[in-house]
């Protein structure tokens, strides 16, 4: 084996070998599912049941309000006046909000009703709130206006918008395809930085322990720094591999045994929720046609190859500046000031999703996607809503690519400056213009 | 250039951005000697050492290994024990030996092999499967010695070899070195204990202030800085001894032993030989002992960098 296969070598056994890895191989896709489930619970709501106290000044809404098990109205004595009503809410523990339908709330359009709570209702019981009030005025309107309560119903419209791309029809309501996106973009992040942080580790121990001038007795410093890169990088794989393995396995093993009803259409449809959901029309909940959605509409093997690909891209590009970092300090509580501006980046890159997500062909999706700090994150969030006219170009991605290939050359070739500098200094923390001149000469 | 000379440094410069590390610097070290590297601290005997490492690059000048120009092939012909060194400290000895081993280009098989004999040698074959963080500071540093000299250098460099070691481990490491020196290595040692460069080299280099200010056999430096110094052990007073030859050499110490002998310590000074004065102190004093002083290493040392 050559010297840069055995430095590779050494890199991936010694860390594949310890307990932290074959622990974490186990532990992070439990951590994913638990994750998962933890999602799926709080999204469900903390409450199961509200305790809701309704003043009603105009006494219209007793008969047309909408009650319901998880949202149970009772009606507030007619004989107190609102503050004290609402010195009864406070006292009595079991309820938990306040509604509160001013007199002329059902006749006009000008006035608010209220909600006072003790802890804040989940946005879904606000939207619920919101939509039973504005059914009861319209039920109450259609019945002054002595409308057929038929003639209502056939009226009233529930239209979901089906935005679909002209040129591609498989190409719609591509915002949704962004939670994928999203969620490799997240293993992109941790990735990167779990992985390019090792590096740093490794190369603060070798400067630490005083091996380094040894092994580059024998190597170059750059190919010191390649190898050891290259040997992390190889862990950071065999890791993802291993827990998309056992991901995959816990998934089809024992999320259907602890959520059956997420995984079972004829459960699905004829739970109360669904119908429930009807009435709020933005509310997505991870249903089976969101299960659906994912396996047939998500193009999964452009996802993996493009993950690959810019993982290894960012991985490749922040960890050569972790390792010139780790070469400039003794320890690596010093790191902090080195560290900041590299997180910098990345951290707007997931602030920035949203945006991204909100219009991917945006301006601001394109340079994110192609500024190579970034592009790592927002890139995969826009391949996951889709290639072809509807989000990312093959072209976008192709340049994306190669700008994060040419950074990559260039900022090794720089961070082995600072290495080759750096490893050979101790006991001194090194400036920021310390770095300067070490490049420079 | 000579045929025996295994390593020659033309013409060194090297600086780093605030100061000048290495200023034409010439040497050559000749093959199967022991050559003690020495000078005071930051006078670039490190930076020296890096370069012929190939773990620097000089600024200006070649260095030679064996008459060609030193490239990383010559990199396998070498051993190199820095004086700032350790191992990893999680890993296990043998399997760390055998990777280094590995990286100076020997077969796993061949370094196995090796690494018994010397293990055994150095009375280390238990510590095989410990890690290196188990090991106290003394074992450690055998281990790196074993690591430094196991694939059969040409040229070893070792720097400060024995420093935080123990007297037996030092001895032991000692005697290896003196092993080695008979077994024709050529050794470039870098120390600042001088008693084992008078033991060990055959030739020593002082650099100072980046510049190299002496380079020569042991005998020849100590000749070059012999100050004509004698030893007088003799019976008498030591007013005798100061009255019986006028002028031509001075005294730097009368130490007296007893109530009738002294030893004086006395400098000749120009052609004023040690014959004229024993010809003259002969009627005065009973001459006991005449020796002559010759300077030590640590000396030449001193009085060499002092006077830069």
């Amino acid at each position: 084996m050559n010297k840069i296969g055995l430095i590779i070598s050494r890199e991936y056994t010694t860390r594949v070998r310890k307990k932290t890895f074959i622990l974490m191989s186990f532990l992070g896709p439990l951590l994913i599912v638990g994750f998962i489930l933890l999602t799926a619970y709080l999204s469900k709501g903390n409450k199961e049941k509200y305790e809701i106290l309704v003043v009603d000044e105009s006494h219209l809404f007793d008969s047309i309000l909408r009650n319901s098990k998880k949202y149970h109205l009772q009606w507030a004595p007619n004989d107190k006046n609102y503050s004290q009503i609402q010195e009864i809410f406070k006292k009595d523990e079991k309820l938990d909000l306040l509604v509160y339908l001013p007199v002329n709330l059902i006749k006009t359009n000008s006035m608010t009703a209220k909600c006072l709570y003790k802890e804040i209702p989940s946005t879904g019981a606000q939207k619920h709130l919101s939509s039973i009030i504005n059914e009861a005025i319209e039920l109450y309107r259609v019945s002054y206006n002595k409308i057929d309560i038929s003639t209502y119903k056939s009226i009233k419209t529930r239209i979901n918008l089906d935005v679909v791309d002209v040129e591609n029809k498989a190409n719609r309501n591509i915002q949704r395809k962004a939670f994928v996106g999203i969620a490799f973009a997240m293993f992109i992040y941790a990735f990167i930085f779990l992985y390019s942080v090792q590096v740093m580790r490794g190369v603060i121990e070798e400067k630490t322990n005083r091996i380094v001038e040894i092994i580059i007795s024998s190597v170059s410093t750059f190919q010191l720094m390649m190898a050891k890169i290259i040997g992390v990088g190889l862990v950071g794989i065999t890791q993802f591999i291993i827990w998309a393995i056992v991901t995959f396995i816990m998934s089809i093993t024992i999320l259907p045994t602890i959520i059956p009803n997420k995984y079972s259409p004829s459960i699905q449809m004829n739970s109360e929720e669904s119908t429930d959901l009807l009435n709020q029309s933005l509310n997505i909940d991870p249903s089976n046609e969101t299960l659906q959605f994912i396996i047939h509409d998500i193009q999964w093997s452009y996802m993996v190859i493009f993950f690959a690909l810019f993982f290894l891209g960012g991985y490749f590009l922040y960890s050569g500046l972790m390792a010139a970092i780790g070469a400039a300090v003794d320890e690596e509580a010093d790191t902090q000031q080195f560290l900041l501006p590299l997180t910098i980046p990345m951290v707007f890159a997931l602030t920035m999703a949203g945006k991204v997500i909100d219009d991917p062909s945006s301006s601001l999706a394109f340079w994110l996607s192609e500024i190579p700090f970034t592009s790592p994150i927002i890139m995969i969030i826009r391949i996951a809503m889709g290639i072809g006219d509807s989000s990312v170009e093959i072209w976008e991605i192709a340049l994306s690519l190669f700008l994060l290939a040419i950074t990559f050359i260039a900022t090794t070739w720089l961070s082995s400056k600072i290495y080759s500098k750096g490893v050979l200094s101790y006991g001194k923390k090194a400036s920021y213009s310390d770095l300067f001149k070490w490049l420079k000469s | 250039m000579s045929l025996n000379n295994i390593i020659e440094i033309e013409g060194l410069h090297k600086s780093y951005p605030n100061h000048k590390a290495l200023d034409d610097i010439n040497l050559s070290i000749e093959e199967g000697k022991v050559f003690g590297l020495l000078g005071p601290n930051g006078a670039g005997k490190t930076t020296l050492i890096r370069i012929i490492n190939q773990i620097l690059q000089p600024d200006e000048g070649i260095v030679k290994f064996n008459g060609e120009i030193l490239s990383r092939k010559h990199s396998q012909s070498i051993g190199y024990l820095p004086e700032e060194r350790g191992l990893y400290k999680k890993m296990k000895v043998g399997e760390q030996a055998l990777y280094l081993a590995q990286l100076k280009g020997m077969s796993k098989k061949e370094a196995k092999e090796k690494l018994n004999y010397w293990f055994k040698k150095l009375g280390a074959s238990d510590w095989w499967n410990k890690k290196i963080e188990d090991l106290s500071k003394g074992m450690a540093q055998k281990i790196q010695f074993i690591t430094t000299v196991l694939h059969n250098p040409k040229v070893l460099i070792l720097d400060e070899p024995l420093s935080g070691l123990d007297p037996v481990n030092s001895l032991l490491i000692k005697n290896e070195i003196l092993a080695l020196k008979k077994n024709k290595t050529s050794i470039i040692l870098s120390t600042h204990d001088m008693n084992s460069v008078e033991e060990i080299c055959d030739e020593v280099a002082i650099i100072n202030n980046s510049k190299k200010i002496l380079q020569g056999s042991i005998p020849e430096i100590k000749e070059s800085y012999n100050e004509n110094l004698w030893t007088v052990k003799y019976k008498g007073t030591q007013m005798s001894f100061i009255n019986a030859v006028w002028g031509g050499w001075e005294m730097i110490n009368n130490e007296s032993i007893n109530d009738h002998t002294n030893q004086a310590e006395i400098k000749l000074l120009n052609d004023f030989t040690i014959n004229n004065f024993i010809k003259g102190l002969i009627d005065h004093v009973e001459i006991l002992e005449i020796n002559k002083k010759s300077p030590s290493i640590n000396d030449v040392f001193i009085k060499a960098t002092s006077d830069e």
